[in-house]
């Protein structure tokens, strides 16, 4: 009909509603162009590490970076109306955030374009004094992750009568997402029974802040946090809490004399790690030498001092050999080589002696000849002298396999004991995460640290981690309705606490699929009298990507796809991932400069907080703007600026709560979240985070006169700065003296009536409250000192209440000291050990090492990270193991996974074998950090070659075939460059310049089974596996998987090997030992097993 | 002379909101009553008025079955109703602030707001429409008031807007939208668009030639 009469169009006159009824109206005026302000044009900078004063933050100008290539001013001048080829001046505002990418929370300033209103770079933030102004590469990639080609621009949901993994989305809105979402949840609590209280999860995979998650279950009264702390850390953990009933060790690298590392981590790629590194560097330019434990030679193994690559997982053998050296030599002037004077005091060896039955078991298991003499401080030194003798350098040689190595433990002892109680060490991945039993690789290590005195957290020893963070982000109560926290909670959840982990150091996350599904095993202890939830009614991970991160993937994908498991799910993501291809709701998060957070991170001796913060909207906020709605400010102005419809969860979830969980606050958790100034809406995040961060004292102090004239001087001294250091210099706090006056003794924050406080028998005080005991400090040489967290207020060498918990053999640092032993204490003896290894082309698979550039999983769209990553995964092999086999440079191998307590086979993935000279004989390594895959790469458009992406850059399309049995996965199409994208253009220029393909690596993890440590109850990572040449038909990333094998692994892990609770127990767990992240009452830990 | 130019800009103005709406965001039940229930509106949606899914369902139904999936797939996943996806040669798409059609709009003291639109960007093909349809309504006031100079200056930045931006990618999308939509009323939609944007290029023109002057123009028409 080309072309319709105009006339045609005139009956557009006769609309029954005038156009402006009609039109959306997006046009207006906007209050931010008018208020750029004049600033003074900044020279060249005299130094490379500049950085503005923070005076300056608000209004900086810099010149172009790219104009400098013509020249720089001296040629062309600033660019003007008058000089138009002049060098362009960006009008900045420096606003202070944080990066989340690692948990390092290392200081950044967002450098925001004021008349775009755009972030231009990240930068460092020299007031961050962990950080010191310094980043790693991920820091400086959060511009490449703000503005993300494939960013998830709007809220999505599951297209209606699709199902789960379908990959049909419809766009949604946060308002309709939280109707949804709030109805479930309310119908959901209503009901108030016990397990209603146990059917919503919330699961944290990277927290990045220090308490705001926690109080979201909390705050519903529900035990229903799960995290990933299970497949990261609660190996070590578990071995810290035994020893100081503390989370982590934290040490003072920049002291230290030595830096005695296992694995990577610290120094290269772990927990802390840049602002570790740049410390650790401090002390080696002072003359600190460095030690790296690891069977592959890492970044930092390969510039160490001196690197000892144990065979993975008896690195406890080389730990105890240390101690049994120090119990029976001396120096060279004839003294003993143990800190007596810290022994004596501070590790709890009184309690041993005088506990006669304990050490009669002892006797029994052989590890001492007879009772000690005595209970003195000399019998004690006298039993452990035996006890550790069996640990010689032979036995060490012979279980480490460092056969042509002697010479390095010789290295190694003259570094330790030259260093003296100035050994620092961060004990957290590798090794006790890896390992069954490889909480006992932590419990040994510290022994080592122990009897130097290294543990005493002086100056350039090690200390732990509670005293160097500040934890606040959940207690911003004070701005709610309520003024106070809520209740501690009455129920508890066997799906994420099962009955046989009753000491697990964290949730059993990475089996909640297994439980989900295990109904033979929900049968069983609802038998026995528990009321175990069969299914979840809503499942929210954060931050998370649990499919492809967790062992055993495809069980997560069958129990996702459940609808009758998981009625609703949703994903607080930043991302794209496979997980989200298997949730009801996509909801996008904001990443470093997005979201507001309070962190805090142990890096060195010091308490300090930082601050993240949406960077958009404290800008705006600064040049006048306001948002319509103070509780969605975040959501308003990351619309405005063209981030897309991106929010945070300290905006979601007070709205959440206020307005549709508990809209008319009949359930009682209203008022957790309304405002306690306008109790009709949702906290605002200055509202929260000024009364939680105004808990600092000296915080508040100095915020209170800067900002005088401000409503929240306290956030907005931290919206200013980022970062604030309450307290430095923070070393052996266990020694502070506690305040006594007339009436009573103050400790942590209360006070106790004299007369309610005992003495026992070891000088320990105690005190009733809540129903139990808890110890408060203790008596030595007639002062009342802090102690440790621990029961006794020292360091526990006997952890009494584990013995107590029926791992009495395992209560004290130990480890097989003859093949005969492997068997008998199977529970702390790797799934890994080289006994287990037969034949020539049986290995151990090193899995869990991270690599410097990437973090699990948000970093996967990052051109810079994804260009500097590529292809650094290969499975490393030793140079003479891959001679024997025949393997060469580049070929495909099929690395089989097999199980050696079940004896079970999981299946294969085809890796690219490198041989190497770095990993040592008979160990494999390939990090589980890398192999990504997408089903789809999203959709055509019709009309063009160029498609829009999924996880574009980082991730290659991957078939998928998976019938409840077995899972398989095969590449189809590797990471191409990219002319199809759509958004941000101005910081997406090169994609066309895409030289990876990314087929290096492959999806392991669901391979793995999961083997769920029967005491700590972490995921121990490292594989036995058996490798072949890869057949004819197979490319490197294929993946075969039988996972109803795999269910039945972690079924035998589960029933072989723990010790679950019975009728005899009253308790589901130590009350003294931490449960993180919901209080309960004792009516929750409370426990009656029918037997 | 008045009468017919007010009806003409009355025209313009309506059909304008309708169309920018319509590519802006998803129907509401609010938008689709208006044009079933509007006979001029709808006989402008010939196949959508014959279309049987709509006799058999409720608007509710209708637009979280049907209308709203075909809009996620129009707008937001299969096609990209930006300007600067379909200029730039590396087909790329300028979001944020540094948009040179949201420049365009600052020059003229029009503040966009994205959030309010949903859009990534100030170029997409509703804000344009709905750029368009706040010039209309200038230009009719001016009339209004008699300003026929300022009416014909602000037709003049009309014809450059349509030339210089709608017309140079529109028509493609509006022919490719027209061939993806899965549903009548965006098929429709498609060609209202497409028609309308080409009718009303000729009626610029046509002032074009006589310089923007409604009197000049007053005076040829009469002498017709």
């Amino acid at each position: 009909m080309y072309l319709q009469s105009r006339r045609t169009f005139l009956k557009g006159a006769a609309f029954s509603v005038a156009g402006v009824a009609i039109a959306k109206g997006v046009f207006a005026t906007d209050a931010v162009a008018e208020s750029i302000e004049n600033s003074k044009f900044t020279n060249t900078p005299d130094t490379i590490s500049f950085y503005p004063n923070q005076s300056e933050w608000d209004n900086f100008q810099e010149l172009d970076g790219d104009d400098w290539k013509r020249g720089g001013i001296e040629r062309h001048g600033v660019a003007s109306a008058e000089n138009e080829d002049g060098i362009q001046v960006n009008n900045f505002m420096l606003v202070p955030t944080v990066c989340s990418n690692c948990e390092a929370g290392c200081g950044l300033t967002a450098w925001v374009n004021k008349d775009t209103m755009t972030v231009r770079k990240y930068m460092g933030n020299p007031l961050h004094t962990g950080s010191r102004g310094r980043n790693c590469a991920k820091g400086y990639a959060v511009t490449s992750q703000m503005y993300d080609p494939d960013r998830i621009p709007f809220p999505l949901k599951r297209a209606p009568g699709s199902k789960r993994g379908e990959g049909k989305w419809i766009r949604t809105t946060w308002d309709e997402a939280m109707s949804t979402i709030g109805k479930k949840m309310h119908d959901t609590l209503k009901v108030g029974d016990e397990i209603s209280k146990k059917s919503i999860m919330y699961h944290v995979g990277r927290p990045n802040e220090n308490g705001f998650g926690h109080r979201v279950p909390h705050s519903l009264g529900i035990d229903g946090y799960n995290s990933h702390t299970n497949i990261c850390s609660a190996g070590a953990r578990q071995g810290t809490i035994q020893w100081a009933n503390d989370d982590r060790n934290s040490p003072d690298w920049a002291n230290a004399e030595l830096i005695f590392l296992q694995s990577s981590h610290a120094a290269d790629a772990g927990h802390y790690f840049q602002q570790s590194a740049g410390l650790i560097a401090d002390a080696r330019k002072r003359g600190a030498k460095m030690v790296v434990l690891d069977p592959r030679m890492s970044n930092s193994a390969g510039m160490a001092d001196l690197w000892i690559p144990c065979w993975p997982g008896t690195e406890t053998a080389l730990y105890l050999y240390l101690a049994n050296r120090v119990l029976h030599e001396k120096d060279k002037n004839g003294d003993d080589l143990v800190a007596h004077d810290f022994v004596k005091e501070w590790v709890n060896w009184d309690r041993l002696l005088a506990n006669k039955e304990y050490l009669q078991k002892m006797v029994g298991y052989g590890y001492i000849s007879k009772m000690p003499a005595g209970d003195t401080y000399e019998d004690f030194i006298e039993l452990v002298k035996e006890l550790y003798a069996p640990y010689t350098k032979e036995m060490v040689i012979r279980e480490c396999k460092l056969e042509g190595m002697e010479h390095k433990l010789d290295a190694l002892w003259e570094m330790y004991i030259d260093a003296g109680d100035k050994i620092a060490t961060y004990i957290w991945r590798a090794g006790p995460i890896a390992h069954r039993g490889g909480w006992m690789i932590a419990r040994s290590a510290f022994l080592s640290l122990v009897v130097r005195g290294a543990l005493r957290g002086d100056i350039g020893g090690t200390s732990f981690h509670h005293w160097h963070e500040i934890s606040v982000a959940g207690k911003g109560d004070k701005a709610t309705v309520a003024g106070e926290r809520p209740a501690k909670v009455d129920v508890w959840n066997e799906l994420a606490w099962p009955p046989e982990y009753p000491l697990s150091s964290y949730e059993m996350s990475h089996i909640l699929p297994h439980l989900l599904m295990d109904e033979e095993w929900q049968e069983k202890w609802t038998k026995k009298g528990l009321k175990v939830p069969k299914k979840l009614s809503v499942w929210f991970p954060r931050m998370y990507n649990p499919v492809w991160i967790n062992p055993d993937g495809f069980r997560w994908i069958e129990a996702l796809k459940r609808e009758d498991k998981i009625e609703l799910s949703f994903n607080l993501s930043p991302t794209w991932s496979e997980t989200n291809w298997y949730c009801d709701y996509i909801l996008p998060v904001g990443l470093a400069g997005e979201r507001n957070d309070q962190q805090s991170t142990p890096s060195k001796p010091e308490q300090r907080i930082e601050f993240r913060q949406a960077v958009l909207r404290v800008a705006a906020e600064k040049m006048g703007w306001k948002a319509k709605d103070p509780t969605r400010a975040t959501l308003e102005a990351h619309m405005k600026y063209g981030l897309g419809e991106i929010w945070e969860e300290s905006e979601f979830f007070p709205n959440l709560m206020v307005h549709h969980v508990d809209p008319d606050g009949s359930l009682g958790i209203r008022k957790y979240w309304a405002s306690k100034k306008d109790p009709s809406r949702a906290v605002t995040v200055p509202e929260y985070f000024d009364a939680a961060m105004s808990l600092l004292p000296r915080l508040k102090e100095t915020a209170d006169k800067m900002y005088k004239d401000e409503e929240f001087p306290v956030y907005s001294y931290m919206r200013d700065h980022g970062a604030w250091t309450e307290k430095t210099n923070v070393y052996k706090p266990q020694e502070e003296e506690l305040k006594v006056d007339s009436e009573y003794v103050y400790a942590h924050g209360k006070k106790y009536a004299k007369h309610h406080v005992k003495k026992d028998q070891f000088g320990a005080l105690w005190v009733e409250h809540d129903g139990r005991k808890h110890s408060i400090g203790i008596i030595s040489d007639d002062k009342v000192l802090a102690g440790f967290h621990t029961l006794s207020k020292k360091l526990e060498f006997f952890s009494e209440w584990f013995a107590e918990w029926k791992w009495p053999e395992y209560a004290i640092p130990i480890y097989p000291r003859n093949e005969s032993e492997y068997k008998k204490m199977e529970h702390i003896v790797t799934q890994v050990h080289h006994s287990f290894m037969k034949a020539p082309n049986e290995f151990a698979l090193n899995t869990v090492f991270r690599l410097p550039y990437n973090i699990h999983t948000r970093s996967v769209n990052s051109k810079h990270l994804m260009e500097i990553s590529q292809n650094h995964n290969p499975v490393w092999i030793y140079t003479k193991d891959a001679e024997k086999l025949g393997i060469k440079r580049g070929d495909a191998i099929r690395v089989k996974v097999t199980d050696t307590v079940s004896g079970l086979d999981s299946g294969y993935f085809v890796g690219m074998a490198v041989p190497t000279e770095a990993t040592r004989p008979g160990v494999l390594a390939c990090s589980h950090h890398a192999g990504r895959w997408k089903l789809k790469d999203s959709v055509s458009v019709p009309g063009f070659e160029h498609k829009l992406g999924i996880m574009g850059v980082g991730a290659p399309r991957y078939d998928m075939t998976n019938d409840g049995k077995v899972g398989t996965l095969k590449p189809v199409e590797g990471i191409k460059p990219r002319h199809d994208v759509w958004q941000f253009k101005e910081y997406n220029k090169d994609l066309d310049n895409i030289w990876w393909d990314g087929l290096s690596g492959a999806w392991q993890n669901a391979v793995a089974p999961s083997h769920p440590d029967p005491i700590a109850g972490n995921h121990a990572w490292h594989l036995k596996v058996i490798i072949e040449k890869a057949k004819a038909d197979d490319v490197i990333g294929d993946i075969y998987v039988d996972y109803e094998n795999n269910f039945k692994v972690y079924q035998a892990w589960r029933d072989e090997l723990t010790r679950p609770l019975d009728h005899t127990d009253k308790l589901r767990r130590p009350q003294h030992i931490k449960r993180p992240a919901v209080p309960l009452s004792n009516k929750a830990y409370a426990v009656e097993i029918k037997a | 002379m008045q009468d017919n130019l007010l009806t003409e800009q009355s025209a313009r103005i309506n059909i304008y909101a309708l169309i920018s709406r319509i590519m802006m965001n998803e129907v509401d039940e609010k938008l689709l009553e208006l044009i079933i229930n509007d006979e001029n509106i709808l006989s402008f949606f010939p196949e959508f008025f014959k279309w049987d899914k709509r006799q058999g369902m409720s608007n509710k139904d209708l637009i979280e079955q049907y209308l709203n999936v075909d809009f996620t797939n129009l707008f937001l996943l299969h096609m990209i109703p930006y300007e600067s996806f379909y200029r730039r040669e590396d087909q790329q798409m300028e979001t944020g602030g540094d948009n040179p059609v949201q420049t365009l709009y600052n020059s003229f003291d029009f503040r966009v707001e994205l959030d309010e639109a949903r859009v990534m960007a100030a170029d997409h093909i509703g804000v344009e429409l709905e750029f368009m349809y706040k010039l209309c309504e200038s230009e009719s006031k001016a009339l209004v008031d008699g300003e026929y100079k300022i009416a014909g200056e602000i037709a003049e930045i009309e014809y450059n807007f349509l030339k210089n931006h709608i017309l140079e990618w529109a028509p493609i999308f509006l022919l490719n939208m027209k061939s993806e939509a899965g549903t009548a009323l965006y098929h429709d939609a498609a060609d209202l668009a497409l028609e309308f944007i080409l009718s009303d290029f000729e009626y610029l023109s046509q002032l074009k030639e006589n310089s923007f002057s409604y009197e000049k123009l007053g005076r040829k028409n009469n002498g017709h």
